[in-house]
């Protein structure tokens, strides 16, 4: 069947692509259990001391900035998802003229330059008092996410045989317990899936959040990196970005570890179901 | 059916809602805290001090004011472009929530022109210019008016290994220096990173020369004096450059100094009590001021430092008035000295006993900080510098004969806000 | 499939007749308003304010000068040698990034689809760039190169004195490989999704005749995946072109002439607060963005029917 030759060069190949992906996350690792005069020796490992942690968690502003990530991609993602739905029911189930057309306005609102946005924004916030709020910063994620959503929970939503729904009812269920019982569980892989795409995309984004922030109030995590203050007015804080970029990295690690089945099936429209 | 589906969805469920609870307490994320009915809030945007000696002069003006207000110091990241967007952003957006900010030198003409900070009148401006020396003193002005109080100041001096060369003598040029690296193998240490630090080294080699950059309006004014600058540039980037010259800012200059590859270093006066980790190195480093561009002309050593301004939008602009002075006065400036090693600006300070232990090279100091030369003032400052870091830089890559051109065309554009 | 789907739950053979039809479309209308709404709000209107806004001399610290000059603006942008390297910067980086990415992606795919073992531990390792902070990974790969703390100039082979971030190269180079480490698992997603199309019988029929694995690959497999391959561009080139959080965090401010074109809006439109000629660049970016579009739908004949589910 398979040569001993053919398991020795897939071993190979598997270990690269391993090595590939993991590097960068090892390596800052690394960095951030350095003390401050291990950091210039160039090595992958000297040694594990926490004191970039400390210093990284006593600090309230990144404290603030873990906050806001959590709770403003939380909610964009919470909203995203319920206009998404939706939408994606209406586009699998319905039939009605403008289908076309809206799918391929999201598909616009996907390639759109962020950049040629963020101006207007920031203007337009800081005139209507949205500038550096938890609004400020959700309304534009769940806008941007929205094609992503659409077009996941569609694709999801294409496979789910509705007529079970009408089969329930002629067997004397009101529509909306067809709905809740029969509907629900088959959409909610979907619906998850669809969930942790888009938080992944709001967790992640650097643009809006560094240009429509200034303070702890609103600034994500990605922004608060970019600004770390150091041990003196010239010192680069190398230790405590890396810290801190572990400390922001390691949940979406687990999150993805675990969920990488729906991931891959999410993003590849479903098929690819792992 | 799917058992495992629907615990999915309680799971997702309850998440959802720890969140949504989460995001209520938390509150919608309105900026600070106002204080109630206590003591009224006054706060200060200041970069991270970290010697501690702001957070001092903080507490120190707490405890006088004796409940009339209560500073709150919110700390700013350490790179001053950064300081900059961040305080730029939102003042731009008209926010009240600043009251006094420590601006950078360079940041006057700019903030008081696009009206974001409150001039300061009669009494106040004479308690701002007394006892000041004149490189700060010409840092708070723009147009006749004060527009800051001084607090610290910095400037750079030249550090050199005693073990390894001579004192420089009084008239010590760039191009002398230059020499005596390259002829023993070593390097300068200068900053020629494409950022504000590259400005500061030119805008002394320039004033060094004699020359001007530009006027109060932005015009250009530079001379040849802007292409001596370039030959210095291009001569240390050629013969005395240590590797990595063009990402060099203040750090990774102090860091090469101390692995022993430079000979020299041009830096601000941090890297003393910085050299005191390394064992007995401290003592291998003699100190000079700044070397000149022309033979037979002093040097005009870089001026930094932070003036106390107070913000438009304040929305208690007397008080924040009296909290910058306390925060700015001599007992405050002397701390700052001792522990953040950072220059005094008012004269008088440099008598304390407790400064002149902090810097052995006190009266250096003072004599570079009273001779030093601001960069221009202008209020499109940051623009005029950005046009300067690009015509100078790669060090190693520029060309002096048509720099002259080069930099009028950019400067011109960037006084009229356009792309360069 | 998803058409029959849809076709079943309609009744009448006229569209938009009876009235069950204008209930369905009514009903369509509503679910789908918010999300169009929102979508409209916070894209179509900004654009257009950003437009108005590329009209006048706008200025944050001269805010007494604002006037309107109409497209004089664009005219600055359009004749100056700064926009135009930032083209090309863009573009040298968007064409060598995405070329390597199709390639190492269709690998990825490849040894997804047909591992013998190990797929579990392969796809979970190429979700995690996937998944990581940009940020997070473009200072890894800052760090990595740094001169004095990096383990990239310690390694075996590498001088000592190799620091990449010196000079406009090298740093394209550090650029490039952050983006290309970050974005190719989605490429790779992307391409297994249409590896998983191609049906297995023309491969079992094509060994039966005797043809060889890189002959069933590029006969079969590659003109197979056509369309995948053209989607996967289409979306890469667009979102590569768009780079900023890479250039911004290892370049900051986009030094040594690794300034992007957004890296270029950004400091126009935020670090020099000129609102105005930064709403100009902006403008200018969109329309880029629509061309690179157009091409690849007109001119390459991209068909995105696949993701409106009509395929």
């Amino acid at each position: 069947m398979h040569t001993a030759r053919e398991r020795v060069l897939w071993s190979i190949g598997i270990l690269v692509v391993l090595l590939y992906a993991l590097i960068p996350v090892v390596w800052i690792t690394s960095l951030s259990l350095k003390t401050p005069d291990q950091v210039g020796d160039k090595k992958f490992f000297s040694g594990i001391s926490f004191e970039n942690y400390e210093v990284v968690f006593s600090d309230d502003t990144f404290i603030a900035a873990l906050i806001n990530s959590l709770g403003i991609a939380a909610i964009a993602t919470l909203i995203s998802i319920v206009l998404a739905a939706m939408a994606a029911y209406a586009l699998s189930r319905l039939e009605f003229a403008g289908k076309a057309v809206i799918l391929s306005g999201a598909l616009a609102v996907a390639m759109f330059p962020p950049i040629s946005v963020v101006g207007s924004l920031f203007d337009m916030w800081r005139a209507i008092g949205l500038y550096d709020t938890w609004p400020g910063l959700i309304i534009p994620y769940m806008t941007f996410t929205l094609p992503l959503a659409i077009y996941t929970l569609s694709a999801f939503f294409r496979e789910i045989p509705w007529e079970l729904e009408q089969a329930a009812q002629v067997d004397g269920a009101t529509p909306f317990q067809a709905f809740r019982k029969i509907i629900v569980p088959l959409a909610a892989p979907g619906v998850f899936t669809a969930s942790i795409l888009v938080f992944i995309f709001a967790w992640n984004d650097f643009i809006f959040a560094n240009t429509l922030t200034s303070t702890d109030a609103a600034r994500t995590v990605p922004a608060a990196l970019a600004f770390f203050t150091g041990a003196s007015q010239f010192e680069q804080p190398i230790g405590a970005v890396s810290a801190a970029a572990v400390v922001v990295t390691v949940p979406i690690i687990i999150m993805v570890l675990i969920f990488q089945r729906r991931i891959v099936a999410g993003l590849t429209a479903g098929a690819v179901k792992g | 059916m799917r058992r495992g589906s629907s615990s999915i969805r309680a799971g997702f469920a309850a998440a959802t809602a720890a969140v949504a609870i989460l995001a209520l307490l938390t509150g919608c994320g309105v900026g600070g805290e106002e204080a109630g009915s206590g003591p009224r809030a006054i706060n200060w945007y200041a970069f991270n001090e970290p010697g501690g000696s702001y957070q001092e002069a903080v507490d120190d003006c707490n405890k006088q004011a004796d409940g009339r207000y209560k500073i709150n110091y919110v700390k700013l990241p350490n790179i001053a472009d950064q300081q900059r967007e961040l305080l730029v952003r939102r003042l731009a957006a008209e926010d009240d929530d600043i009251d006094i900010m420590a601006l950078d030198v360079i940041w006057t003409a700019e903030f008081a022109e696009a009206g974001w900070i409150k001039p300061w009148e009669g009494e106040r401006a004479s308690t701002a210019e007394e006892g000041k020396l004149e490189g700060p003193l010409e840092s708070v002005r723009y147009q006749d008016r004060i527009w800051a109080i001084p607090f610290t100041s910095n400037t750079q001096l030249l550090f050199y290994r005693k073990d390894r060369v001579d004192e420089p003598p009084e008239n010590f040029t760039w191009d002398a220096m230059i020499d005596q690296a390259a002829e023993n193998d070593s390097a300068i240490e200068v900053q020629a990173a494409q950022y504000e630090g590259l400005t500061v080294w030119i805008n002394s080699l320039i004033a060094g020369a004699g020359g001007e950059i530009v006027d109060e309006n932005g015009k250009a004014l530079v001379d040849e004096s802007a292409t001596r600058a370039a030959e210095i540039e291009r001569k240390l980037a050629t013969s005395a450059a240590p590797p990595g010259l063009s990402t060099n800012r203040e750090d990774e200059a102090r860091i090469g100094f101390e692995s022993g590859r430079s000979d020299y270093q041009i830096n601000y006066t941090f890297i003393y009590p910085s050299a005191e980790a390394i064992k007995g190195f401290q003592d291998k480093i003699g100190f000079a001021r700044y070397p000149r561009t022309e033979p037979d002309m002093p040097s005009k050593p870089p001026l930094g430092g932070f003036n106390l301004a107070v913000s438009e939008y304040s929305n208690n602009p007397d008080l924040a008035f009296d909290a910058a002075e306390c925060l700015a006065n001599e007992d405050h400036q002397a701390i700052a000295a001792e522990k953040g090693g950072l220059a005094p600006s008012t004269e008088s300070v440099y008598e304390r006993e407790s400064v002149t232990k902090a810097f052995p090279f006190a009266d250096v100091l003072r004599e570079s900080i009273d001779n030093a030369a601001p960069r221009p003032v202008a209020p499109a400052y940051s623009d005029i510098s950005l046009a300067i870091q690009k015509t100078y830089h790669p060090p190693s890559g520029i060309e002096p004969k048509g720099i002259l051109e080069t930099l009028r065309d950019r400067i011109g554009k960037a006084g009229q806000g356009e792309i360069f | 499939m998803e058409a029959a789907q849809a076709g079943a739950t309609t009744a009448a053979p006229k569209k938009g007749t009876t009235d069950r039809h204008k209930a369905e479309r009514k009903l369509a209308w509503m679910l789908c308003a918010p999300a169009v709404i929102a979508m409209l709000v916070v894209t179509g209107y900004p654009i257009g304010y950003a437009f108005y806004l590329s009209l006048q001399k706008f200025d944050l610290r001269f805010p007494d000068e604002k006037e309107f000059v109409g497209l004089s603006n664009y005219a600055d942008v359009l004749s100056s040698s700064t926009w135009w390297s930032d083209v090309a910067t863009t573009v040298i980086i968007t064409v060598i990034s995405v070329s390597i990415e199709l390639v190492l992606g269709m690998i990825i795919a490849l040894v997804m689809h047909r591992a013998i073992f190990g797929r579990g531990p392969v796809r979970a390792a190429i979700l995690v760039p996937y998944g990581i902070v940009t940020v997070v990974a473009a200072f890894a790969w800052r760090y990595a190169f740094d001169p004095t703390s990096g383990f990239v100039p310690g390694l075996p082979l590498v001088p000592d004195d190799f620091a990449p971030l010196t000079d406009k190269p090298g740093s394209l180079l550090v650029i490039i490989l952050a983006e290309v480490w970050k974005t190719t698992p989605f490429m790779a997603l992307l391409l297994l999704a249409g590896l998983a199309l191609v049906p297995d019988e023309l491969h079992e029929a094509a060994k039966v005749d005797g043809a060889s694995t890189r002959q069933r690959f590029f006969r079969i497999t590659l003109p197979l995946m056509r369309p995948a391959i053209l989607v996967a561009l289409l979306f890469r080139t667009l979102d590569a072109f768009r780079i900023f959080d890479n250039i911004f965090i290892i370049q900051p401010g986009g030094a040594i002439g690794t300034e992007s074109v957004s890296i270029l809006g950004y400091n126009v439109l935020i670090n020099r607060v000129n609102l105005g000629l930064g709403s100009a660049v902006s403008i200018l970016i969109f329309l880029c963005v629509i061309l690179i579009a157009i091409f690849f739908v007109k001119v390459l004949g991209t068909s995105t029917a696949q993701q409106r589910g009509e395929a």
